[in-house]
């Protein structure tokens, strides 16, 4: 009876690696060149290989009426302008990463392609922390803004999102011709992520910069899909699946769009946002999820705690 | 994996002979199939038999009830690791901590939230599950007021948390009779704890700190005749948690090491941050969580997360396609057009929902892609949307004749309007702006 009880482990794959950012060194301007994902088991279970401690992403846009009201009531003017929301985001919020939307893209008939640019270096200027761009979602105006984005931040080592099947052409262009990685978003499908891993690697993007987005539903909203296809994704990689050892990056983007939040009592209602994040973005990371994205600048604290406790004294390892 | 009656049945001896209890070989075996028999009131199978029966018929984690009546639950009864594999069978009751050192009024003002409040999301109600007295005053007769303050306001499932055996049973003598869970039994106090569990009834957690003590500890709890077993790793950070439970997890499923095989307790007050603990003991393998008092968005959070993890995932991604109905609709009623995709549908149908104009969805079979992918693969074209309208009978539930397709569908508007013969109306590309879209342009 007394032998050792303990985590039974049986893998022999291992999650592959993507460094987000380029120093002054690597002739970026960021603070530090971040590489996430490694390892060759289950997060948080410590072993001999355990990958790296998941990473907080901070959202934020260059068009914040495309924007939660609790976010941009609670962070005021700053948000009309892109370079000050960044700038004042490392400062106080404190994330490991910041995410840029360009929702001005998202409006009926954009063509104000140089402003894409612009954004994109007024955002670098005025902050250091390594950065995750997201491009249109249209395919008709995708070429011109993720070739706009991919030149605005070269040498930067971006993330670029977002690539689906059907509309990846673009983004891999970009990324190819900058230096940049790119997101590979498919509908919570292990088969069609791994099915566009594919398509990414025949366009000639190495497995080396491809993050995995497996599409995060918001709690309550197909959040169990999500969940489930992390852990799926992580299993499979680490049963040897090498279309699908890439590292992820979870985002709830509806969470604060949905019912609960948004009709919440008002007395209560950035609290509700606060948690409906924490929740979703504590089981991502512990799906499997490398990068976890939030919103509301308050849940960035918790969620830090969590992560940290989670991890562990000994960086995750025994 | 669970074995069909037939296959039990031919397994067994086939002596018809009773001495299982039941009438005939055939009935025994129909009720291993159903989890209702153990396997072990059958003298006569041969090792075979007994090996592969054993294994299969007997969950690798304990079922065990805890309460009385409309909500008493049960936990355990797991057979997976992930819940991709099957599924989770039962969701960890959550246990809102009160003290004995409070007074009656405060005491029950915790016990009245958890009797009344509840979450109704997609038709259920979602509601916190018991209350946890913890003795800290050291003293049986607070304990037993305590437990008769909870009594006296409703007929929740409780854990009693004491350390000594003799406070124990003050609070046994008020509510032993409805299942309470006692916790928790170590290696000072089990053989007290375990004699209380015999003489009530009652479950019964263990606590160790390492899962070997753990395992000894409920080997001798099941020797002592304890009914039914929870096992804490007493975990008091999350990293600590999540290796332990995993652990245990997955030496339970896989029948390593049976004597772990009983559901898991985390009292997460413990470690100083409840709302990742609670989230973390409802992702992975908690049976029975202990909390402070909840804020109602950590209540909502948490119930909705549970409901979501406890969903068994061979439920489709996809929404049949059809028409569906938002508020009460009439024959003018605006039509939207929709993909299969549930989280599409979904978020469309929150955004409906909430500008209060009832109207139509018409869900395409798209393969559950979503709309933007589907344009750009090409799987949602004209030709489907013209005979899904016909299919689904669309023209005679509305008199006019106008679709609103998603603002990204908005290339095939032209197309859509030949091949089917209605007017297309381009909505908004994200759902959030539907109901300024209703306000400006629904005009009949
Ligand atoms: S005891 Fe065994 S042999 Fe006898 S009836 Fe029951 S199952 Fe059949």
């Amino acid at each position: 009876m007394p032998m050792k009880v303990d985590i039974i482990s049986e893998w022999t794959g291992e999650i592959g690696e993507v460094t987000i950012g380029a120093t002054k060194k690597e002739g970026g301007s960021r603070c530090a060149a971040i590489v996430i994902g490694g390892g060759s088991g289950f997060p948080f279970l410590g072993g001999s290989a355990p990958g790296r401690k998941p990473l907080i992403a901070f959202e934020f846009c260059d068009d914040p009426k495309l924007w939660s009201p609790i976010v941009t009531e609670f962070e005021g003017d700053v948000v009309n302008d892109a370079g000050a929301w960044a700038a004042r985001a490392e400062e106080r919020h404190r994330p490991d990463l910041l995410r840029f939307y360009l929702t001005s893209t998202r409006r009926r008939g954009f063509q104000e392609f140089s402003q894409v640019g612009r954004s994109v270096e007024e955002v670098l200027e005025r902050s250091t922390l390594p950065l995750i761009v997201e491009g249109s979602i249209d395919p008709a105006i995708d070429s011109e803004t993720f070739l706009r984005c991919g030149e605005a931040g070269e040498g930067e080592r971006l993330l670029l999102g977002t690539a689906e099947e059907g509309r990846y052409r673009s983004v891999a262009a970009a990324a190819m011709a900058y230096g940049h990685s790119v997101i590979a978003q498919s509908p919570i499908d292990v088969n069609l992520a791994k099915q566009l891993n594919i398509l990414l690697r025949e366009t000639g993007v190495p497995h080396d910069r491809i993050v995995i987005d497996p599409y995060t539903g918001a709690l309550g909203y197909g959040f169990e899909y999500s969940y489930s296809a992390m852990e799926r994704i992580r299993y499979a990689a680490l049963k040897g699946d090498e279309d699908l050892a890439m590292p992820m990056i979870s985002s709830a983007i509806d969470s604060l769009n949905i019912k609960e939040v948004r009709e919440a009592d008002p007395g209560q209602r950035g609290e509700m946002a606060v948690k409906w994040e924490l929740y979703t973005a504590v089981s991502s990371a512990i799906a499997g999820a490398s990068v976890v994205c939030v919103r509301h600048p308050d849940t960035i604290v918790p969620l830090r705690s969590a992560i940290d406790s989670l991890w562990g004294k000994t960086g995750g390892g025994d | 994996m669970a074995l069909k009656a037939l296959d039990i049945y031919k397994l067994l001896p086939k002596k018809n002979c009773k001495e299982c209890g039941e009438p005939t070989c055939l009935t025994f075996a129909m009720k291993l199939a159903a989890g209702k028999a153990d396997i072990e009131k059958c003298p006569y199978l041969d090792e075979e038999a007994s090996r592969i029966l054993g294994a299969s018929t007997k969950p690798p984690i304990q079922r065990v009830k805890i309460g009385v009546g409309e909500r008493s639950f049960a936990v355990g009864d797991e057979f997976v690791q992930f819940r991709h594999e099957k599924t989770f069978n039962h969701q960890p009751g959550i246990l809102v901590a009160v003290s004995d050192l409070w007074p009656d009024d405060r005491i029950q003002d915790v016990v009245r939230e958890v009797r009344d409040g509840v979450l109704v999301r997609i038709g259920t109600d979602l509601r916190l599950d018991g209350i946890a007295i913890r003795c800290e005053s050291g003293s049986a007769e607070e304990f037993s007021r305590a437990v008769a303050a909870v009594e006296a306001k409703a007929d929740l499932p409780e854990v009693l948390m004491a350390a000594d055996p003799g406070v124990m049973e003050a609070g046994l003598s008020v509510c032993g009779a409805f299942r309470p869970l006692i916790y928790a039994a170590t290696d000072e106090n089990y053989q007290g704890m375990c004699a209380l569990a015999g003489k009530f009834g009652c479950p019964l957690t263990i606590r160790a700190e390492s899962l070997e003590s753990l395992a000894k500890l409920s080997a001798l709890a099941a020797k002592e005749g304890a009914p039914a077993l929870l096992i804490d790793p007493s975990a008091t950070t999350l990293s600590d948690y999540i290796k332990k439970a995993t652990a245990i997890r997955q030496n339970a499923v896989s029948k390593t090491v049976p004597d772990l095989g009983y559901p898991i307790f985390f009292d997460t007050t413990v470690t100083g941050m409840q709302d990742a603990a609670l989230a973390l003991g409802v992702d992975k393998y908690a049976s029975v969580l202990v909390c402070d008092r909840l804020s109602i968005p950590s209540r909502n959070a948490l119930l909705t997360l549970r409901q979501n993890i406890y969903t068994d995932p061979q439920k489709p991604i996809q929404m049949n396609p059809g028409i569906y109905r938002v508020g009460e609709p009439v024959r003018d009623s605006p039509v939207f057009l929709s993909v299969n995709f549930s989280l599409t549908y979904f978020t469309l149908q929150g955004y409906l929902e909430a500008s209060g104009v009832p109207c139509y969805m018409l869900v395409v079979d798209t393969e559950g892609y979503s709309v933007l992918t589907a344009v750009a693969g090409g799987k949602l074209n004209e030709t489907l949307v013209a005979e899904s309208i016909k299919k689904t009978g669309l023209e005679s539930e509305v008199d006019h004749r106008t679709l609103i397709i998603p603002g990204y569908a908005a290339p095939l508007s032209g197309k859509i309007e030949d091949e089917s013969g209605w007017k297309v109306l381009v909505g908004p590309r994200d759902a959030a702006g539907v109901a300024e879209f209703l306000e400006k342009e629904w005009k009949k």
